[in-house]
């Protein structure tokens, strides 16, 4: 195998690492930040890919503008969300494992009200439109625009998440939140509106996530579990909470997907994704770049 | 006249015990036929479910009771469709069926959707003694097992792909690159691309399979990009029909032939790809609009009721010819179930996809066929004698 075709191999590999990222992150701000594991991560994702698809092929609108306008109508119902269900779980969980155990059972539940819905609204067809899927060609190797396009925003929204979470005075309430909520509370830290602005941006990234997925990919309702399983692997490998641990984990297990997928079988992707979870788990509980 | 008057009054009674005794009878006869069926309306098979089969239930449904009803051996009879979503789950689908025909006893089923369902019903429907018409169904493993009242609609792989090898060596191709899936389907039907290709001088270049919730494929794709094979066979499900599309548009990989499996007949499809995208993309299908005036009117039926919405051009001619045949052994032979199954058995029928016959399960008369999208159509262009349209020989680059 030449040298072109191994950096070839690499750099569709990182591309599908960049979507598995930009997946990952929305996640791990619920669960690294407020313990919130939302198993219903994917039918949000689902949703932000249906609202493009529906905004595109029946208004015309390009599936770019719907970006922003996918985040901030997923960020208004994450905030509703949260109000109707969490905030509630919040003042009577006795203790954070307790709520952790009734998050993920609520987290369930809406997993199954988001799917029906979706096949309520829109059926269970296949759906799918034609967007930026031209190559583009660099020196030899091409990709398509729409995969470029992803994994240049997959890594810009970690850039300003990594950034937002360093560097401003929000970030760090947010760090000392993950630290220890009474800590936090105690400092004046007004986890009140932290927590469901938190929860908010989650489910916005996840519709971010899947407008652009939409572009790449044909859309069903129920698209978005297998989604939330790889999330869950990535943030895993990357350690809980951190948003640079979870860019890394997506492009590391992208890369060792498609290495994998090319020099075995795809049949044996699971196989390859699992183990690589496994060791960490063995080896790194903490995750992989857990200091 | 008092003579007269009682034995009118006789007369009187004796047809109103008459008309007691009867009636409920009579009622009974004009009351609707029970047909009912499970289908994937939630979950993976949803995207061919209701593309190839369900809609089909549904139109057929309106259009026979819009006609006054079904022909019951004479009397017309309202159809009542009883349906529940089998999520596509196998264990949900075999409990409905045991439901439906157990504890509800419909008069007649529809089958569910794809290979793997069907296979489970298979042997339940055959027990209870439903005959099943099933036009998604692929598998020879499923005809080997002979139940007596389950008939494939569908060609069998060994007839498709025969077909597909059959057009390769034609053209004079000589290498080939195949993707399955790693599920029933895709394994039966590399099975018996192996065994059409044994007899032929085409070497394979690449073989890889792949699972079905499978999200890229551009490493498998490049690496046969590199061997430069002159085909490529996908034996794919729509999703994966289509990513494969997609990426090998994406990478530039684009040999004369280009097959991939289930999804490529769909108007999804064309919809994904554009017209222009999808030019010279072979697939399976098995005819379009053009193949009869019957096909013709189910297609602009089928269209006008779904709100443009198009009929798959492989199984959903398939689903409406098996609706034909099912309509024209009601008439027949009424609601006998094994009268029906007999009829089915025994006869050639005329149906918008041409002459269907069964051997044992499998219908023998349609032949394995190979279509491609031709200006926005998907044509059906092997074997010549049933073609709607002449193979486009080069693939032109994916736009």
């Amino acid at each position: 195998m030449s040298l072109f075709s191994w950096l070839e191999l690499i750099a569709s590999g990182l591309i599908t690492g960049g979507i598995y990222a930009l997946v990952a992150l929305g996640l791990n701000l619920q669960y690294g930040l407020m313990r919130i594991l939302n198993i219903a991560h994917g039918e949000f994702l689902m949703l932000g890919a249906y609202l493009t698809w529906m905004a595109h092929t029946t208004l015309g609108i390009s599936p770019l503008l719907m970006v922003p306008v996918s985040f901030l109508a997923l960020m208004a119902l994450g905030l509703v969300i949260h109000k109707l269900c969490f905030r509630r779980l919040t003042v009577t969980s006795p203790n954070l494992d307790i709520f952790e155990a009734r998050g993920l059972m609520v987290a369930f539940g809406l997993m199954f009200l988001v799917q029906n819905f979706a096949s309520f609204m829109w059926g269970g067809d296949l759906r799918g439109y034609d967007y930026l899927a031209e190559p583009v060609k660099m020196g030899e190797a091409q990709f398509a625009g729409n995969k470029l396009l992803v994994f240049g925003l997959a890594l810009l929204f970690s850039g300003a998440l990594i950034a937002l979470l360093r560097f401003t005075l929000l970030g760090k309430g947010v760090r000392a939140l993950m630290q220890s909520p009474t800590g936090a509370q105690l400092v004046g830290i007004d986890t009140q509106r932290l927590h469901p602005l938190m929860f908010g941006i989650g489910l916005g990234l996840s519709g971010v996530a899947g407008c652009l997925l939409s572009m790449a990919y044909t859309i069903t309702p129920s698209m978005g579990e297998p989604y939330t399983v790889t999330a869950l692997i990535v943030i895993t490998l990357g350690g809980f909470g951190s948003m640079s641990g979870a860019l890394a984990g997506g492009l590391l297990l992208g890369v060792v997907e498609a290495l994998g997928m090319h020099f075995t079988n795809p049949s044996l992707k699971a196989l390859l994704s699992y183990s690589v979870f496994i060791a960490v788990l063995l080896l790194r509980p903490r995750g992989l770049f857990a200091k | 006249m008092v003579q007269s008057s009682k034995r009118q009054l006789l007369k009187g009674a004796a047809a109103a015990v008459g008309a007691a005794a009867f009636a409920p009878s009579l009622f009974a006869q004009a009351g609707p036929v029970r047909i009912g069926y499970a289908i994937a309306r939630t979950g993976p098979w949803t995207g061919g479910a209701q593309v190839s089969q369900e809609p089909n239930y549904l139109l057929w449904a309106e259009q026979v009771n819009a006609a006054g009803g079904l022909d019951v051996k004479g009397t017309k009879r309202p159809i009542e469709l009883i349906s529940s979503d089998d999520r596509s789950d196998i264990e949900t689908c075999v409990r409905s069926y045991e439901k439906l025909m157990g504890s509800d006893k419909v008069d007649l089923i529809l089958p569910p959707w794809g290979s793997n369902a069907n296979f489970a019903i298979a042997p339940l429907a055959n027990r209870m003694g439903y005959p099943v018409l099933a036009p998604t169904a692929l598998s020879r493993k499923l005809v080997e097992l002979k139940l007596p009242n389950f008939f494939l609609l569908l060609q069998q792989p060994d007839r498709m792909v025969g077909a597909l090898v059959d057009m390769l060596v034609a053209n004079g191709v000589k290498t080939v690159a195949v993707i399955y899936v790693d599920d029933l389907f895709g394994l039966e039907n590399f099975s018996a691309l192996k065994v059409a290709l044994r007899s032929t001088s085409i070497q394979v270049v690449e073989e890889k399979s792949y699972p079905g919730d499978i999200k890229d494929l551009s490493p498998v794709l490049r690496s046969i990009k590199d061997k430069n094979p002159e085909a490529f066979i996908g034996l794919s499900y729509p999703p994966d029909t289509i990513l494969a599309s997609k990426q090998s548009k994406e990478i530039g990989f684009n040999p004369r032939f280009y097959y991939a499996s289930v999804g490529t007949a769909f108007q999804l499809y064309r919809n994904v790809m554009t017209p222009a995208g999808a030019e010279g993309v072979l697939g399976m299908g098995s005819w379009n609009s053009k193949t009869s005036p019957g096909a013709k009117a189910y297609f602009d039926a089928h269209t006008k009721k779904f709100g443009g919405k198009e009929p798959d051009r492989w199984a959903s001619g398939h689903c409406w010819a098996g609706l034909e045949i099912l309509q024209a052994a009601v008439a027949k032979s009424g609601l006998d179930r094994k009268a029906i199954r007999d009829y089915i058995a025994g006869n050639t029928h005329k149906t918008i996809i041409g002459d269907v016959k069964f051997t044992g399960s499998e219908n023998t008369a349609t032949p394995g066929t190979v279509g491609q999208w031709q200006n926005g159509e998907f044509e059906v262009v092997w074997p010549t004698k049933v073609a709607t349209a002449k193979l486009s020989l080069v693939k032109p680059a994916w736009k």
